[in-house]
Formats: structure tokens, C-alpha cells, sequence
């Protein structure tokens, strides 16, 4: 149909839009974001559809379910009306957990964050994104649309910005679970390395080290700024990870 | 597996995503009404289908469930608002021919002013009045964020074709957008 007669513009559209919704891997990500820079046309499109985007986010009031719908559907399927009202959320938070238990991440729930555990996640959130097929859940150089989507997924967006003039290319985000909590990690990319940027708010307790020391093989840099504990992990080398680190506060 | 068990399953893997099947059938049928019908009956088929749901995503598995139902019900009730594969080509087709290529040359500044000044009726207008197959993929996207595999999945279409139906209709929405200014 369609793509029978698709052209190279009209490509080129479909991978900006992609880009937008964080479907490109990193180095799709880089590429279409240096199209778009390069060819006016690209850019306009980049920016209605990310206006579009924010107009239908904030716009567009939530579809409210019906009164009565649940209860209706209950009725209808049988589910007694003597179980509580919560307990299907209890069965599927167990359901969830038991996901979580079986898919090999027990280390995650089973263990109490103190500050000494505090790292581990960290640098095991960045191994696991490294043997992920993707790295990030939202893939994006575009601080603009990175930051956005950390809303409604954790409490606090992160702090992003852009080092793409110290060599820092900013690829995307995620959440990475530390003790029970979900914190923002941005991942920055510097030749072939990626570097996972983890920001804990209110973890004041956070032994600091300012420059790369390593853990487990990666070097890793821990500082903070406004209440905000930052960890750098990497496998790049201790210079440019530091570099990193540096260039990353300097930004304001 | 005793029915009881198909319960406890149902109220873990479906009753979760309610809203999320509510929302979908509102945006597909377009009246609260029809959207109610759609999902008391596609939750009965869910039921009826839950041994079947095999793990993995459940919120695509129910809407999956969500939007079939819906296609029935719409073909049952109305057949004349259905747009069926053949004429979809030719939507698709005159969509690419009608491109709004020549607008890209157009500043930037006023016109994402535009959208973003668009107030949330004209949207909901804008919206309702795309093709269905454009509709359902935008609305799964932008409203209620799923991304392009999961999209997919529940409209049973190839990823590209996810990605073309979702670049025209952001660009439909758009041109309507700017129309109506």
C-alpha cells in the first residue's frame, strides 16, 4: 500500500516523527537529530508535531470512566461483589511482583536501600541497560523532549542539558529502580561509550566522590548539587568521565 | 482451571485497564454510549478469552480485545462510517498526493503557536474527524502512549504502516488545526 510508493522525504518524515515518540535506537537517534538540524523542512515538521503533541498532553482532558461501568462489567463477568473493591489491584500488584521475582531482578526488590546499597543499583541499572537491546526507554537528544517524559513517571524530572559542545552527545533516558524508588537516569554518549546519568533527589546521605573511582569495573563519579545527588557511571575512561561530571555541573 | 481462577486472572489482567479500554472505544465509536456497550462487551470476551492471555502486556492484550470488539459493533450498527482496507489505500494515497510539502517552507514560530493555541473542543473535532484506521493508531500514540510495536499489536498492522497512519494523521490534525484559525 503505502510504502509502495514511498519516497526519501517522505522517510525522512516517518523517522522524525519516530525520533519524537523515542523510537530510534542511539544511532538512528543521532542521525535523524542531525537531519533535522541540517534541512529547514525537518525542523518545521519536529516542531508541529512536538506543538501537537504538548497541545493534545495538556489540552485534551482525560477520558473519565463512566459510574457504574466498573460495576457493571463485574456484574457481568461474575466477579462476586462480596471481594473488595481493592483486591483486584492487591492481585495484580502481586501478579506484578511475582513478574518482577521470576524475570530475575529479586535483587531489586529484596534488598533495603541504605546508603551503602546505594550504588549497586546504580551501576547494575547501567549494566542491564547495556545488555538491553536498547539503552533507554526514550530515546532523544533533544533535552526538550527528554525531560517531558520523566513527567508522570517519577515524582521529579530530572535536571537535562545539553553538552553536545563538550563532546557529550545526550542520547535518551530511563528509569532505573533504586531501593523501591524510580529515579531519572539520562544517557549521554561520548564516542563509542554511553554513560548512565542516575539523579536520587533527597539523598543527602550519598557518600560522595568527585572524581572517577570504580566500582565493579566501571568507573563511576558521585556528586551533589541542589539537594540533588548525581552518580556517573561509565566504562569510558576516568579522565572523561570526569570531564563529564565537570562539564555537567558547569551548565546552568 | 476452575472458573474461580478465571476470575482472579480477569480482575488482575483486565479490570487494571478499564479506563484505558473505555478511552479507546470513546475515541472509535464516538459517543459515551456506544463506548459503554463496547466495553461491557469486550470485557465479556476477555473473560471468555482469558486462558488465552498468555503473560506479557496485558493493557495491548485487553485493547487488542477493545478494538476488535469495537470494529464488530461499528460494522453491526452503522456500516456506512466504516472505512474498509480498499478505500484506506486510497485515503493513504491521497493523503501522500495532497501533502502539505510545500507548506514546510513556512515559518515556525506562528504556527506552533497556532497548535498550541488550539483549545480542547477543536482538538476533540480535529480528532474525531480522521479516518478511523488514522483515529485509533493516534490515539493509542499520543493519547494514551503506547509505543509503535505495542500500536502494532493491537491494530494488527505492520510497524510501518503504524508509522505512516501516525505521521498523517499528526499532519491531518495540524492542517485542521490551521484551518479553522
Amino acid at each position: 500500500m503505502a510504502s509502495a510508493i514511498q519516497s526519501d522525504s517522505e522517510r525522512a518524515t516517518l523517522l522524525v516523527h519516530a525520533y519524537i515518540d523515542g523510537e530510534l535506537d542511539p544511532v538512528n537517534t543521532i542521525a535523524v537529530k542531525q537531519q533535522i538540524a541540517a534541512d529547514p523542512a525537518l525542523a518545521a515538521e519536529a516542531a508541529r508535531v512536538e506543538a501537537l503533541r504538548r497541545a493534545l498532553r495538556e489540552k485534551l482532558p482525560a477520558t473519565e470512566l463512566p459510574a457504574g461501568l466498573e460495576a457493571r462489567v463485574r456484574t457481568a463477568v461474575g466477579i462476586e461483589r462480596t471481594s473488595s473493591p481493592a483486591s483486584w489491584r492487591a492481585m495484580a500488584a502481586s501478579i506484578a511482583v511475582a513478574m518482577v521475582v521470576s524475570s530475575g531482578a529479586t535483587w531489586f526488590v529484596t534488598r533495603t536501600p541504605t546508603s551503602d546499597d546505594f550504588l549497586e543499583p546504580v551501576v547494575a541499572g547501567h549494566l542491564r541497560a547495556l545488555m538491553a537491546p536498547q539503552p533507554i526507554d526514550v530515546a532523544s537528544g533533544d533535552g526538550h523532549v527528554v525531560k517531558p517524559w520523566f513527567n508522570g513517571r517519577i515524582p521529579q524530572a530530572p535536571r537535562v542539558v545539553d553538552l553536545d559542545q563538550a563532546g557529550f552527545k545526550l542520547v535518551g533516558g530511563r528509569v532505573d529502580v533504586v531501593g523501591r524508588a524510580g529515579v531519572p537516569t539520562l544517557v549521554y554518549q561520548i564516542r563509542q561509550h554511553l554513560i548512565s546519568l542516575t539523579a536520587v533527589p533527597d539523598a543527602a546521605h550519598v557518600a560522595m566522590n568527585e572524581t572517577a573511582t570504580a566500582v565493579r569495573g566501571y568507573n563511576v563519579v558521585r556528586w551533589t548539587a541542589d539537594h540533588v545527588s548525581y552518580v556517573a557511571v561509565s566504562d569510558v575512561n576516568a579522565a572523561d568521565l570526569d570531564k563529564f561530571a565537570q562539564a555537567f555541573r558547569d551548565a546552568r | 482451571m476452575p472458573a474461580d481462577d478465571d476470575k482472579t486472572l480477569f480482575a488482575a489482567v483486565v479490570m487494571p485497564y478499564l479506563g484505558d479500554a473505555y478511552a479507546l472505544a470513546r475515541w472509535m465509536t464516538g459517543t459515551r454510549t456506544d463506548a459503554e456497550d463496547v466495553v461491557q462487551e469486550a470485557s465479556l470476551r476477555a473473560f471468555r478469552a482469558i486462558r488465552r492471555y498468555a503473560g506479557g502486556n496485558a493493557r495491548a492484550w485487553v485493547l487488542t480485545i477493545v478494538r476488535n470488539t469495537a470494529l464488530t459493533w461499528m460494522a453491526k450498527s452503522r456500516p456506512v462510517g466504516l472505512v474498509v482496507v480498499d478505500d484506506l489505500a486510497a485515503v493513504e494515497r491521497r493523503q501522500l498526493q495532497s501533502g502539505n510539502m510545500d507548506d514546510w517552507n513556512s515559518v515556525v514560530d506562528p504556527e506552533t503557536e497556532i497548535i498550541a493555541k488550539a483549545e480542547a473542543a477543536r482538538l476533540e473535532t480535529a480528532i474525531a474527524a480522521l479516518p478511523s484506521p488514522f483515529r485509533e493508531t493516534l490515539v493509542l500514540r499520543d493519547l494514551q502512549g503506547l509505543d509503535y510495536r505495542e500500536i502494532s499489536q493491537v491494530t494488527d498492522a505492520p510497524i510501518g504502516t503504524v508509522m505512516s497512519r501516525l505521521a498523517r494523521a499528526r499532519q491531518r490534525l495540524v492542517e485542521t488545526i490551521r484551518g479553522a484559525e
